[in-house]
């Protein structure tokens, strides 16, 4: 399945459907400004993609190396990219 | 007899257990000071507590200055990472830079035996350490210390600016010594903490609640005429401003307006030019005598309203809206106490849905129930007063414990 749709899934399980629907969400939309998700949602949302791909990466890894700034500007296009460049 | 000194930023959430703690060590027969910005602390304080103001008289600029950091925190509206990089930039950094030189003319005049800082009050750790003199660290909001494990980088990012500080001010090294290596009470339960590995000088007093004085007059014959329909306590704090406020209470309006419910809100009844005749508005409350008479709470995850609906048993609701509230959100879900929502996603449906939920399962009762109990082990304000008393006692009257200098 394609990355994004995966993605564009698991945000909906985080924030809720009815929300996702109301939303444009692109690879530009930040978690933080967009998304309005707070630590512990990004928390959770990066548990299922923990959970979904595995082995196959280590997305901990990558996010545990993010400082604040980039923390708050991660964005979808962001994580996609990470996800595709580590599994090819 | 000991000498403490307390040195507190101007939020009510971390002034509050010193006064619990401090009319404790008061009615001991202690000396017990307080340094604070906040002029108006003077009539909150215990009887026989001193308040020692952090003053820049010669200077017109530097006296307004002190006013602009009483309500710094209350103008601007952050969310989510953003509100940790606001806090500290923009509150914390400039609060302590701002308060050091008068907590250090302060400590020099009244020469405490034991200096009592808040944790995000680090000017009062730096000053201690620049006078020698012995300091602990009050941890009032908890969540604070918690380290994500999957975000470490932010924890980091946070010690990075306190270090560069305590740089600035003459403080070598680059560990934090917010916390202290002494004795940092961290004022919640274990159980309610959650598992995290913390050296041995942390210590769990549980929350301080108790001997606030109360200011707050209210209706109880209303409230008694609502009947046996279920009561809810809808609270967002002090911290935020009117737009936040505005926003929030529409949707609350909208989820219980003419329920069968009866619903104490805080807040300037002028927020609205009416409110729902199930409604009782009242700019500030007597929470802690209130919360027995009540069945649930809608709050925003302030440590303190939180442990104090924890300590009543009660469920609730917690719409997080920014620094720590998020993690304590999240810890009142994991331990099964109540239900979260998202700040600006939640819709009147949600919260009428989650408040429905908290009243009618019992499961959330009963985790409240628990962790009142952890909170009764941990002894709270008597837990948080042995610990200082037992620090100096051995320099006030050598061999004789707290209860032998109580007993003379």
């Amino acid at each position: 399945m394609d990355t994004v749709v995966v993605l564009k899934q698991f945000i909906t399980e985080v924030i809720g459907e009815e929300f996702v629907e109301e939303m444009d969400i692109d690879m530009n939309s930040s978690f933080t400004r967009d998304l309005e998700m707070d630590s512990i949602e990004i928390v959770s949302f990066s548990e299922k993609i923990k959970a979904h791909y595995g082995d196959q990466i280590d997305f901990t890894g990558w996010l545990s190396n993010m400082d604040l700034d980039q923390l708050i500007n991660l964005n979808l296009g962001m994580i996609v990219e990470y996800i595709d460049n580590a599994r090819n | 007899m000991g000498k403490f000194v307390f040195i507190v930023p101007p939020l009510t959430g971390h002034i509050n257990p010193t006064l619990s703690i401090g009319a404790v060590l008061l009615q001991r027969g202690h000396q017990v000071g307080w340094i604070s910005l906040d002029s108006s602390l003077e009539q909150r304080l215990p009887e026989g507590g001193k308040l020692l103001l952090i003053a820049y008289e010669e200077n017109d600029l530097q006296k307004q200055e002190s006013e602009k950091y009483l309500d710094i925190i209350t103008k601007k509206i952050v969310y989510g990472i953003d509100s940790i990089k606001f806090l500290y930039e923009e509150v914390l950094i400039p609060l302590n830079r701002h308060s050091y030189e008068g907590i250090l003319g302060l400590l020099d005049a009244y020469q405490p035996d034991l200096v009592i800082t808040d944790h995000q009050m680090f000017a009062g750790a730096i000053a201690a350490v620049n006078k020698n003199m012995p300091y602990v660290t009050s941890v009032t909001a908890p969540a604070a210390i918690k380290v994500m494990d999957e975000l470490p980088k932010v924890h980091e990012w946070e010690v990075k600016q306190i270090v560069a500080l305590q740089k600035e001010l003459g403080v070598e090294g680059e560990t934090s010594i917010a916390c202290s290596d002494l004795l940092t009470m961290v004022l919640t339960s274990r159980e309610f903490f959650g598992e995290m590995d913390l050296p041995e000088q942390y210590q769990f007093t549980g929350p301080v609640i108790s001997e606030r004085i109360v200011v707050s007059d209210f209706d109880w014959a209303r409230l008694e005429g609502f009947g046996t329909q279920p009561k809810l306590l809808v609270s967002i704090g002090t911290t935020f401003d009117h737009e936040h406020k505005k926003s929030f209470f529409t949707k609350v309006v909208e989820a219980f307006g003419n329920q069968p419910l009866t619903v104490v809100v805080v807040s300037d009844p002028s927020l609205f030019e009416q409110w729902p005749d199930n409604f009782m508005v009242q700019h500030s409350v007597p929470q802690l005598e209130l919360l027995p008479h009540l069945d649930a709470v809608v709050c925003h995850g302030g440590h303190n309203t939180v442990c104090e609906t924890l300590a009543n048993g009660l469920p609730m609701v917690v719409v997080p809206i920014a620094y720590d509230q998020s993690h304590v959100a999240g810890r009142v879900v994991r331990v099964g106490a109540g239900l979260r929502l998202n700040f600006n996603r939640f819709k009147a449906n949600h919260l009428k849905e989650a408040v429905h939920e908290i009243l009618n399962n019992i499961s959330f009762r009963n985790a409240s129930e628990r962790i009142r109990h952890s909170f009764a082990d941990a002894g709270g304000t008597r837990t948080a007063a042995d610990l200082l008393a037992g620090l100096t006692a051995g320099k006030a009257a050598p061999a004789i414990g707290e209860v032998g200098i109580l007993n003379h």
